[in-house]
């Protein structure tokens, strides 16, 4: 069979790698979306930590502040140890 | 081994396939008899060769699986039919492009590569509806893996027989007599193949992360909520990932 001719192979082959950025293109955006909602999640879930967090808070004292400071000290790890999970995937 | 980081992965992808493509359009000579069509073939083969070993990474994953009992193997398996699927799409279609430019037709029934990577294709588009059919998560996880390990032996049987059939119409670019590509054309390949490997595997280690990061964030949930540790039975989510999961594949 002979060659086609340039302008009209060149459709054909535009197509096929138009397809293939198109599908890369999808998926990126399919996971981007997800990653989305996961940032969003762990957003609600800071909140939540820091609205359990407050009622335990009492007046402002040395003891209470230091009390303070340890378990906020504790739970920055908590929320620095999920995403450091995250981060030594990247 | 130090397993290189997601993101050197990406980078290396991204360079070695732009590189791949640019060769394509500008180092690598017409085809004498196909023309500029031709320039298909190095997007088309690299894919369905990525997309066939993926399959075959996912079977031995499993096989991983079925002997530690390691989720995580199930995951990797999982991660890696699922965009060995995808590529799979790509495969069809960008040889449903070339095959009407070459041929004048979409689809040829009586050519048996065609047709066999449809079947293996068809074949693992059923893993779907088998894992999330199975509500208990280690049955479902044992039965996927047994469906991956028999699939992933399939397709190098697959492959020996396409390759000693005598196909009438479907080119034979790797011939094994009387020559094969030109040193041009094959080192523009190499580079395509190289790289759509690692676009592969760059996107399951990123679909594995991101499954990690969701994992983690529902079980932080749950602690913070106050809700036993066990995921709800059923789930469409595909299967927990520790988050090392991504630190082999």
């Amino acid at each position: 069979m002979p060659a086609l001719p340039l302008d009209e192979a060149g459709k054909y082959v535009a197509a096929a790698y138009l397809v293939f950025l198109a599908l890369i293109l999808i998926y990126v955006a399919i996971m981007g979306a997800k990653l989305a909602r996961i940032d969003r999640e762990l957003s609600e879930l800071a909140e939540l930590a820091e609205g359990n967090r407050q009622p335990a808070t009492g007046p402002p004292s040395a003891d209470a502040g230091a009390d303070q400071g340890a378990r906020g000290g504790a739970e920055g790890k908590m929320f620095e140890r999920e995403p450091s999970s995250r981060e030594e995937l990247v | 081994m130090k397993v290189p980081s997601l993101r050197a992965n990406a980078i290396a992808a991204t360079l070695i396939l732009s590189a791949g493509f640019a060769l394509v359009f500008f180092y690598a000579p017409l085809d004498a008899d196909q023309g500029f069509i031709q320039k298909i073939f190095y997007l088309h083969v690299p894919l369905a060769m990525s997309s066939l070993a993926g399959f075959v990474a996912g079977g031995i994953c499993a096989i991983a699986h079925l002997r530690t009992g390691d989720p995580r193997w199930d995951a990797r398996s999982y991660v890696a039919i699922h965009l060995s699927i995808i590529f799979g799409v790509g495969v069809l279609i960008t040889g449903s492009i070339w095959a009407h430019a070459s041929w004048g037709k979409w689809w040829v029934w009586d050519e048996p590569t065609l047709v066999s990577f449809l079947i293996v294709f068809l074949l693992y588009a059923t893993y779907y509806p088998l894992r999330y059919a199975i509500e208990d998560r280690d049955r479902q996880a044992r039965y996927a893996s047994v469906f991956a390990i028999t699939a992933g032996a399939f397709v190098p049987l697959n492959f020996v027989a396409v390759r000693m059939a005598q196909s009438l119409v479907h080119p034979r670019v790797f011939a094994t007599a009387n020559g094969g590509l030109p040193g041009s054309m094959l080192l523009t390949f190499l580079v395509c193949l190289a790289g759509m490997a690692l676009l592969w595997l760059a996107l399951v280690r990123f679909e594995l992360a991101a499954k990690s990061a969701s994992a983690s964030l529902s079980r932080l949930r749950r602690a913070l909520e106050g809700e036993p540790q066990v995921p709800a039975p059923g789930s469409r989510v595909a299967p927990g990932v520790p988050s090392s999961a991504t630190s082999v594949t």
